[in-house]
């Protein structure tokens, strides 16, 4: 059974009022290239799905440029980077579209369930989790009245298979952080007390703040193959995959990375009055007399998008 | 909160699984990495989503796996099939060795020298070291199969084979030619299969006649001029072998068959023949008036194998050859027919022209006359190299190839193919 079709307006689908006209010849060719009217969708919502996308995104443009219109040249390199197929299902199944639905639990159920059960590495925690989403996704769930269905964010960018994968994992992750604070500390071995706080010489002292410019200082991609490898301890076959590059890529990009802040910590020991040799000494130094949390160097710090985002 | 942030903090789901499908560019991707590098949950995150893609990608390919009985017996003995399995792929690799080269060398039989009543050799002539007789036999007799006939080339094993026809035929492997006789006959040349003959015929027959081909090698007692009569023999051995192959195409000369038994040279009017074993499909009757010079008639089994492995251009193994005449065809492991000019110096493709792929080829001949070799051999020349003397026979030669349907073309060319 489909969801109810109470939803009928753009708005309540996510289809706001596009402003930016759409090239008829793009808007042809990519209603002929996906099935939206197997799905329910008729051109006008259709179009109107294409220009929410590309509104959003500013038809892949900098933000620099908002006055100035996407030309169909533009526009057309925009949603050809679309998964366009993907984004009308979403959008019908959003709906409430019968066939839609049908075609979405023909094709997608099973992956789903599987993928849940890959992410939790259990059957019945997998099936448990896929159900959630799927109920989720059917628009079980309310607000303010009104059904709200998860697949509204989806955009069309990457396949939908993807972003349901994704969408589990965050479910899943944020669902294992969410309970493990709540185990019971019975039988939980408390630390021993932080034995008293040891003035640092002044050497360390340098160190510490040497090494944590150098960290800060790299790029976001570093940054990230650091955090993958050293912190999360992925597989260097998993980051590759992630960032679209062979293995022996990332590799030699860490190698590189490594050598580069190694290179920088005794660039910054030098520029604060340390000799060469002096600099070399104190790398040496034990990492246990050291006051630097990498993790908490690097997860402590939030990227400076994302906190405008949260705060706007 | 925007539409790429969850929570606040956090990348929508969209952003993760684009970065991961590579789907997002340029500062866009450089925000969602910044982001990943600092938020372990995201990274988490987009690690557990690759590894479910990984999980669904296997399981998609990997086939459906069968049941297996915990206590199947044959398990217990998955060690013993192995080397099993290797001893008979030894086996059967050796056998099929065998068997080709049986099959390579088994067309070409050196038959013995023929010898007519006339007379029996000089005191002074130079006796042969090996030579075998044989003796006529009584009726006719059917040909012998010519892969037996190839291993039995032995002279001890002449005189057990079967008489392929009413006149005495010896097949042996003389290491040298015959021994000399003078007033000796000239070679004829018979097929392996004869009708029977009448008693005037049988009379007139030649007492001994070797089956297959029979070349004229010594008929000079001389030693002087010996030389220069081999040259002329050569010449003219040249000269039938092409005309044998324009008028018989179906009996196409093996490499080896070429190279006879002239291996010393005879004082002595003896003959050597060189039979090149045939298979019955080539047989060709043959009608004897009189104690004549032999004809010789090389011939080959319909699908030869060369004495070398051949080099298809396509780099493939043939999977079938034919040969006919100076037309050679195989087909190679995917279909492909290729054709030679030149005994499989050079090869062309042949294009398409059948439905299906191609597995076989192999060559056939519609008989339309029988070999009269009695003119020939009152010219004295042999039935080869007279194409104008009427005893070439009327064949028609033609290959036939066959698809994996079975259905079959045909072709005189081996260029131009016709559905049957």
């Amino acid at each position: 059974m489909a969801p109810t079709e109470s939803v009928a307006s753009a708005a309540e689908t996510g289809i706001p009022n596009g402003t930016a006209a759409l090239d008829r010849a793009l808007a042809d060719e990519l209603w002929r290239g996906c099935d939206a009217a197997g799905w329910g969708l008729t051109r006008d919502e259709f179009e109107q799905i294409l220009l929410d996308a590309g509104t959003a995104r500013n038809f892949g443009l900098a933000e620099v440029s908002i006055a100035t219109p996407a030309t169909p040249k533009q526009q057309a390199a925009f949603f050809r980077g679309l998964c366009v197929a993907d984004l009308a299902l979403a959008r019908a199944c959003a709906r409430g579209n019968e066939r839609a639905w049908e075609h979405f639990v023909a094709v997608y159920r099973q992956p789903l369930t599987r993928a849940a059960i890959a992410i939790t590495g259990s059957e019945t925690l997998g099936r448990d989790l896929a159900e959630q989403l799927y109920a989720e996704l059917y628009g079980l769930n309310m607000r303010e009245g009104q059904r709200r269905c998860p697949l509204l964010s989806y955009r069309g960018r990457g396949s939908l298979m993807a972003w349901l994968r994704t969408t589990l994992a965050q479910r899943h992750v944020d669902h294992y952080r969410r309970t493990r604070r709540e185990e019971p500390i019975e039988g939980f071995d408390a630390p021993a007390p932080d034995p008293p706080p040891q003035t640092p010489s002044r050497e360390l002292s340098l160190l510490e703040r040497s090494i944590e410019q150098a960290v800060s200082g790299r790029d976001a991609e570093d940054r990230y193959l650091l955090a993958a490898y050293y912190l999360d301890g992925q597989t260097l076959l998993g980051i590759a995959r992630v960032l679209g590059v062979h293995e022996a890529t990332v590799s030699r990009k860490l190698r590189r990375a490594a050598d580069q802040i190694r290179k920088q910590i005794l660039r910054n020991l030098e520029c604060n009055g340390m000799s060469r040799r002096a600099a070399q000494e104190a790398m040496g130094a034990d990492p246990r007399d050291l006051e630097v949390n990498l993790k908490k160097l690097l997860q402590n710090s939030q990227s400076e998008a994302f906190q405008e985002q949260a705060a706007s | 909160m925007t539409a790429t942030s969850q929570h606040g903090f956090h990348p929508d789901a969209e952003s993760l699984s684009a970065l991961s499908e590579q789907a997002l560019e340029g500062r866009e991707r450089a925000e969602v990495l910044a982001h990943l590098a600092v938020c372990g949950r995201c990274r988490q995150v987009v690690a557990l989503a690759r590894e479910a893609a990984d999980a669904g990608a296997v399981t998609a390919a990997a086939p459906p796996r069968k049941a297996i009985e915990p206590n199947a017996w044959w398990k217990q003995w998955r060690l013993v099939w192995v080397p099993t399995a290797v001893v008979a792929a030894f086996a059967a690799a050796s056998i099929s060795v065998y068997i080709e080269q049986a099959d390579r060398h088994g067309p070409n039989i050196k038959v013995a020298e023929q010898h007519t009543t006339q007379g029996a050799a000089p005191a002074s002539a130079p006796a042969p070291t090996e030579q075998a007789e044989a003796v006529p036999p009584a009726s006719p007799a059917p040909a012998p199969p010519p892969a037996h006939a190839a291993k039995h080339a032995h002279p001890a094993e002449a005189e057990q084979m079967p008489a392929p026809a009413p006149p005495a035929v010896a097949a042996q492997m003389p290491p040298e030619p015959s021994a000399p006789e003078p007033g000796a006959v000239d070679q004829v040349e018979v097929a392996r299969e004869r009708p029977p003959l009448s008693g005037a015929e049988e009379q007139q027959a030649p007492p001994e006649l070797t089956a297959g081909t029979i070349r004229p090698a010594y008929s000079q007692p001389a030693s002087g001029a010996w030389e220069a009569k081999q040259k002329q023999a050569e010449q003219q051995r040249q000269a039938e072998v092409d005309t044998s192959q324009m008028r018989f195409r179906k009996f196409k000369a093996a490499p080896a068959a070429v190279h006879g038994a002239n291996v010393a040279p005879p004082a002595g009017a003896t003959e050597t023949v060189t039979v090149t074993a045939a298979p019955p499909l080539e047989t060709q009757p043959v009608a004897l008036a009189e104690p004549a010079p032999m004809l010789e008639i090389k011939s080959s089994r319909g699908v030869s194998t060369p004495a070398r492995p051949l080099q298809l251009p396509s780099g493939l193994a043939a999977v079938s050859i034919a040969s006919g005449g100076h037309f050679l065809l195989a087909i190679d492991k995917a279909g492909a027919l290729f054709l030679s000019e030149d005994q499989g110096a050079t090869w062309e493709r042949i294009a398409t022209q059948w439905t299906g792929r191609a597995v076989a080829v192999r060559q056939q001949a519609r008989d339309h006359g029988a070999l009269r070799a009695a003119p020939a051999a009152q010219n004295g020349t042999t039935g080869r190299s007279s194409p104008d003397a009427g005893s070439a026979p009327s064949l028609t030669v033609f290959f036939e190839l066959s698809n994996n349907k079975n259905q079959t073309w045909v072709s005189t060319d081996g260029r131009t193919w016709t559905s049957k």
